[in-house]
């Protein structure tokens, strides 16, 4: 942190001299250290608990010759430090043994068997000949949810998933019942576990008291194969561990171990349960040609020949720009560099995109706009220690469930300051002193983040003089600011002043300040100017103020980011080089190029945007208009039933390269097992399609791929990972800073009530994103319903209450029936309902409306 | 081994109660710091004779602790109780002289007749039994204290003489004693 700095300590461990932050436990000296001490309830990420006892160290400061915990005991200047001596040996030793005298020896089908801690210490303490009478408890295991099995007859009370819960997860979930002799762990009232099933209970338990039912395989979990890889589900890139048994992948597990990932062994529900999507019955096995309506299986040779002939008669019709490519944004950024080679240099066409870029293309602006500005952002692994965290319109236990344990982390051990802005009372437990939440009206995003600005400038909190000297155009701005006084914003926003002033000062203090973006933005009308906003006020206080300030731009995909790094836009080439002026730019309007025929050849690499893309009717008569259609996917979607041919592609455990995560960070993807049925990875359907062409590329493997991009996108260079992952850095950062003044006269403004009473939000539920996790089955029995969620006052007046069925229409004339429940998470007049199951399908009650979509409610008859 | 375990109420009964009483006490907290927690429920248990799940419900919301939290502290002391006690309350001593002397046997009798172990209510709600670790009468073991009543130097054959005097009906408890 730049605003604290901690005083290293100078300690002797075992006679070798290491030096220690000042406030770091003995134990983690050691660990640091590689010097084993025995331990059973020390976690890095928890609050010292000191529940085993088995963790003693002897310490000598200034003499005086003491025995400690070391889980508990911060280092101090000139300590000495003996571990594993006779007398420390032998108190562990007493305690380790009374753990032994209820543990059950039931090893070989354990999940923690040869991972095990209690194994381990009981190894290193040799502790062999207990003294005492073995008495075991035989309590049934308890299977009363879908996820998480409880044999508590393994517990030893260390208490690390009650911490973990509460300290990381913020939900406490979890408690210890009783005391003395019968303590145990438990639910409330003992009721069957209800919780945000991340699992992180599962990854520190020591001894298997708690195991993940999803898992495939009981037993002998360090005889699985291990395979490192990145999460295929949202875009805070978490490393995983797949674990996988005679060809299968079993389950998924964190890794916990120093400096893997940058999730520090944190998961959450979709990374750990989502497994299901890969060995999996629905998925597509063969390619297949569409005859008539009904798909035939044919051959790769067949496919790939045909889709390439079908190439060069269009390229040859209708020229090179009638031909046409969407990348999905869970493609790996190897993947993405040769779908837009193929497009760009095999085939002469620019009309490439993805859907977020086709959306909103001012998303690559503005992380350009950032790097200009002087904001190049620090790596995502310093969020934890924060001293502010501004989060803009997420919520992050369903957006990015990880990032919130992160943030957690700081609240505890950096005293991190946090402030929410939601339209929505978003559920967020942390341990902040200072936690401040902005709940504002609907739609009034732009507002709050203008106001944040000019709070800063009218009060002074940052040095105006010195930004008015190096930013040029700061004066321009101040005065678009003008009509963010204090009344005007309350009246928009519904926020009193002072809850905005007390943001404005906390962000604006000499700070490492970070910045988290919600995808909900992009449903405002106002996603550029809300992202120019909060912009403005980083490079106030950037050029201002003193520490740092980062931000990332709302990515909400596995490679989301990547797939623009690697030029899958019509707007740049590989490394953000811009395409020339000149290109016909139809991929820019793809939709109505496919429908008023400009484009006669459209290939979709793994999206399915009639349900994802937020214009699902013209989605569908640009499907029916084109010519000739591509599809390659994991799932037969709706999408690829509207295909002239369709290509299997294969899951994120079959196949190499790297994601890159929304804080640019370049992190490895590794298959973990071969592909199921004739699926191949997109990559390798890239390189034989070339060659069907009869153009084959010249880099045909993943390394070598990996070497021409760094040629080609400087900013790649010296960042494809092995197992350390690096963020990219722009190649020239503070170039031209300037400020984003928004007029928003000419925008549309978003419809008036009438009868239409309540704003409607969608986004991804915390069990479920993309169009894959619906196929995973331990996600759809934790997450099996869309349900839409009303303010219980709401809900009074229309006469509905909980686990009513609820008809919503919108002025799309679209209407869904969903289930409801009450809660005042959801502010009054707003309807919330996620956007991830296709039997609800949310996106043709906004059917390309740009701003808040206004729906009325009724009960279903 | 023996505790105090509160029986695990039956889930699928939707009883009806009433809040007011919950609403007041909580009404009349200075504040909601996490200190005033336990004398909350032990107001609340006064005015119910237990802890009902939907007055836990607010008191979660009040104090802004989890619910598992909640039931935590509750399981930790034997006094909290989650489901409706029998009318009377046996608390059973089990310190080493009344054990010595036929705790066990008292116990054993109890349950011959009534069906319940400690922590268990029986099934006409008249008894629930609880043990204690020392009731501080040791020259009187065994003893035990059944509702407001206390009993010494028990004879355990002579339990059931002793209990068959509660009954679930005032009127017929007091129609006895006159006799």
């Amino acid at each position: 942190m730049s605003v604290v700095t901690k005083k290293s300590c100078n300690i002797k461990i075992d006679g070798k001299e290491v030096s220690a932050a000042e406030g770091t436990v003995i134990l983690e000296a050691c660990k640091q250290n590689d010097v084993p001490v025995s331990n059973l309830c020390y976690n890095r990420k928890l609050l010292p608990f000191a529940a085993c006892r088995t963790c003693m160290v002897e310490t000598v400061v200034d003499g005086k010759k003491e025995l400690v915990y070391s889980c508990t005991q911060p280092v101090a200047e000139g300590m000495e430090i003996r571990t594993g001596t006779e007398e420390t040996n032998r108190y562990n030793k007493a305690c380790l043994e009374m753990l032994l005298v209820e543990h059950p020896l039931d090893c070989p089908i354990c999940d923690k068997s040869g991972v095990c801690p209690l194994q381990d210490n009981t190894d290193m303490l040799q502790m062999f000949d207990g003294r005492f009478e073995i008495q075991r408890r035989n309590e049934p295991s308890i299977k009363t949810n879908p996820i998480i099995e409880f044999y508590l007859n393994r517990c030893i009370m260390c208490g690390l998933c009650v911490r973990a819960c509460d300290e990381i997860q913020g939900v406490q979930a979890l408690d210890f019942h009783k005391r003395g002799m019968s303590v145990s762990i438990g639910t409330a009232n003992d009721e069957p576990l209800d919780c945000e099933f991340c699992g992180q209970c599962i990854t520190v338990c020591p001894t298997g008291a708690l195991m993940d039912m999803t898992s495939g395989a009981r037993g002998l979990v360090a005889l699985f194969t291990d395979t490192h890889t990145t999460c295929n589900y949202c875009s805070w890139g978490c490393t995983i561990k797949l674990e996988s048994k005679k060809g299968q992948v079993i389950r998924i597990e964190a890794d916990e171990g120093y400096d893997v990932g940058i999730n520090e062994g944190n998961l959450c529900a979709k990374g750990r349960l989502g497994h299901g999507i890969i060995h999996n019955a629905q998925r597509i096995e063969s390619p297949l040609i569409n005859v008539g309506g009904s798909y035939k299986e044919i051959t790769w040779e067949e496919a790939l020949q045909t889709i390439a002939d079908r190439m060069q008669a269009t390229v040859n019709r209708n020229g090179p720009d009638s031909l046409a490519g969407v990348a999905s944004e869970k493609l790996t950024n190897e993947e993405s560099y040769l779908f837009q080679k193929m497009f760009r240099g095999l085939l002469g066409s620019n009309q490439i995109t993805n859907l977020a870029n086709l959306r909103a293309p001012y998303l690559n602006s503005f992380t350009l706009n950032c790097f200009a500005n002087g904001i190049a952002s620090q790596p995502i692994t310093k969020l934890q220690e924060a001293d502010v965290v501004l989060v803009f319109n997420s919520d992050l236990p369903s957006e990015y469930p990880v990032g919130g344990n992160s943030i957690r982390f700081g609240t505890v051990f950096s005293d991190t300051d946090l402030l929410i802005a939601n339209p929505r009372k978003v559920v967020f437990d942390s341990r902040a002193k200072v936690d401040v939440r902005m709940t504002y009206k609907h739609g009034a995003d732009l507002a709050v983040a203008s106001r944040l600005s000019r709070i800063i400038i009218d009060n002074k909190l940052v040095d105006v003089a010195k930004i008015n000297s190096t930013v040029a155009n700061y004066e321009n701005w101040v005065q678009s600011l003008a009509p963010y006084t204090a009344a005007m914003t309350e009246q928009t926003t519904g926020l009193p002043d002072d809850v905005l002033t007390r943001a404005a000062e906390r962000f604006a203090r000499d700070a490492d300040r970070f910045v988290i973006v919600g995808n909900d933005i992009l449903d405002t009308n106002h996603g550029e100017e809300i992202l120019n906003a909060l912009l403005n006020l980083c490079t106030l206080v950037r050029h201002g103020g003193g520490g740092s300030v980062s931000i990332y731009p709302p990515r909400e995909h596995c490679n989301s980011q990547g797939v623009n790094d690697m030029g899958c836009t019509p707007e740049f080439l590989p490394g953000y080089q811009p395409v020339e002026d000149s290109a016909a730019n139809l991929a820019g309007d793809l939709l109505r190029n496919c429908i008023n025929g400009a484009l006669k050849f459209l290939y979709i690499a793994g999206e399915d945007p009639i349900h994802s893309y937020y214009k699902p009717q013209l989605v569908k008569e640009a499907l029916r208009t084109v010519p000739f259609l591509v599809v390659t996917d994991v799932f037969m979607t709706d999408t690829a039933r509207m295909a002239d041919l369709v290509l299997p592609a294969s899951t994120f455990a079959e196949k190499d390269g790297t994601y890159t995560n929304m804080s640019r960070h370049v992190q490895r993807v590794a298959a973990a097992v071969i592909p199921q049925g004739l699926s191949k990875p997109d990559f390798d359907i890239l390189i034989e399609l070339a060659a069907a062409m009869g153009k084959p590329f010249q880099n045909t493997d993943v390394v070598s791929v990996q070497q021409e991009i760094a040629t080609v996108a400087s900013i790649y260079k010296g960042v494809f990972p092995g197992n350390k992952s690096a963020q990219w850095q722009p190649d020239s950062a503070n170039a031209n800073p300037k400020f984003h003044a928004n007029d928003t006269s000419t925008k549309q403004r978003d419809a008036a009530a009438g009868d239409y009473p309540f704003t409607l939000q969608t986004n991804n539920h915390m069990f479920h994103i993309g169009s894959y996790s619906q196929h995973a089955k331990a996600l759809v029995e934790i997450g099996p319903e869309c349900v839409a969620e009303l303010h219980p006052d709401d809900a009074k007046e229309l006469g509905i209450s909980a686990g009513d069925d609820i008809v919503v229409e919108s002025a799309a004339e679209s209407k869904v029936k969903v289930k409801v429940k009450t809660t005042k998470v959801t502010s009054r007049g707003m309807l919330y309902i996620p956007k991830n199951w296709i039997d609800v399908p949310v996106n043709t009650l906004r059917n390309g409306e740009e701003g808040l979509v206004r729906v009325k409610v009724s009960k279903a008859g | 081994m023996a505790t105090n375990d509160a029986t695990i109420a039956d889930q699928d009964v939707d009883e009806e109660i009433d809040l007011a009483p919950t609403e007041e006490i909580i009404k009349n907290l200075a504040d909601n710091s996490r200190s005033l927690l336990i004398p909350t429920l032990q107001k609340i248990q006064n005015a119910y004779r237990y802890l009902p799940a939907p007055a836990m419900e607010l008191l979660a919301e009040f104090f802004n602790i989890t619910r598992a939290e909640i039931y935590g502290v509750i399981s930790f002391y034997p006094v909290l109780l989650i489901s409706e006690p029998g009318k009377y309350i046996i608390k059973l001593c089990y310190g080493t002289a009344c054990f010595v002397k036929g705790a066990p046997i008292i116990g054993d009798k109890i349950h011959d007749r009534y069906h319940i172990r400690p922590g268990e209510t029986d099934g006409a709600k008249l008894f629930t039994l609880q043990t204690a670790s020392c009731l501080g009468n040791c020259g009187a073991a065994p003893m035990a204290i059944v509702g407001e009543d206390t009993y010494g130097n028990i004879d355990p054959e002579k339990t059931l003489d002793i209990l068959g005097e509660y009954k679930i009906d005032d009127a017929e408890m007091l129609e006895e004693a006159a006799v």
